[in-house]
């Protein structure tokens, strides 16, 4: 085996993985925004009302931001939203629209996916969305019918690999 | 096990990375001889019983102390340095 040997990266839309009792489903479209320093200014000038959550909060139909850390957060709109890169007054926005992707875990069996995936006590809540998941650093949202990841792009193909064997 | 991270609250040891003993770093750097650095990078007191270990969260990447005693595993507390936890 040749470690300079990639594994070809699938499309990212649509169905992204499938097995008996869920399917992972690209979520395109997305505006994604990492926000850093003052929170809540942040958000009240880039998406108002949009809710901050913790691990997996439920995420919305709408604008909700991911926390990361104490001081930084991943805002996800429905559409790009396109923020001037940079500092202003205590914060720093900066555009990762296609950097992040994001998938949706849907299913009867969706549940079981997450109890493989994570170790997490997922029901005593944590202030940060991240956590490991399948050895990969993502963010964790609830979801009405599963559950929502958001990976950094390049990690994503090593998602779909262990959802293809879950 | 289970860490406590000062920010996210207890997570898996697996979200964990440790980082080393807190210790001053000689200083000024430019007077510290070869033996100081490599007392400082190399020599630790690695103590049986309680220890202060500073750890790395690896997801949301906060970076804290951790009392742990060696000899039992159990973690007697955490906190990040200059913030009150």
């Amino acid at each position: 085996m040749r470690e300079t040997n990639w594994t070809p990266a699938r499309p990212a839309r649509g169905i992204l993985a499938a097995r008996p009792g869920f399917a992972a489903r690209s979520v395109a479209g997305l505006g994604q925004t990492l926000v850093s320093g003052d929170l809540d200014a942040a958000l009240a000038a880039l998406a108002p009302g949009a809710p901050l959550i913790g691990l997996y909060g439920l995420a919305p139909d709408g604008a909700y931001a991911l926390r990361v850390a104490r001081d930084r957060a991943l805002l996800v709109t429905p559409a790009p939203i396109g923020p001037a890169d940079g500092w202003r007054q205590g914060w720093c926005a900066t555009a990762v629209d296609d950097g992040w992707a994001a998938v949706d875990v849907e299913g009867d069996g969706a549940g079981l996916v997450l109890m493989q995936g994570t170790s997490a006590d997922l029901a005593a809540g944590s202030p940060s969305a991240a956590v490991l998941f399948a050895g990969q650093r993502v963010l964790l949202a609830r979801r009405p019918n599963g559950f929502r990841l958001h990976v950094e792009a390049p990690r994503l193909e090593a998602l779909l690999k262990w959802l293809d064997g879950a | 096990m289970l860490f406590p991270c000062p920010f996210c609250g207890p997570r898996d040891e697996t979200e964990f990375h440790y980082v080393g003993e807190p210790k001053p770093r000689p200083e000024p750097a430019g007077t510290v001889g070869e033996a100081d650095w490599a007392d400082y990078l190399y020599v630790n007191a690695n103590p049986r019983g309680p220890a202060r270990e500073i750890w790395l969260h690896l997801a949301c990447m906060d970076m804290f102390v951790m009392t742990r005693d060696t000899a039992t595993n159990a973690v007697l507390g955490a906190e990040t340095p200059g913030r009150a936890s």
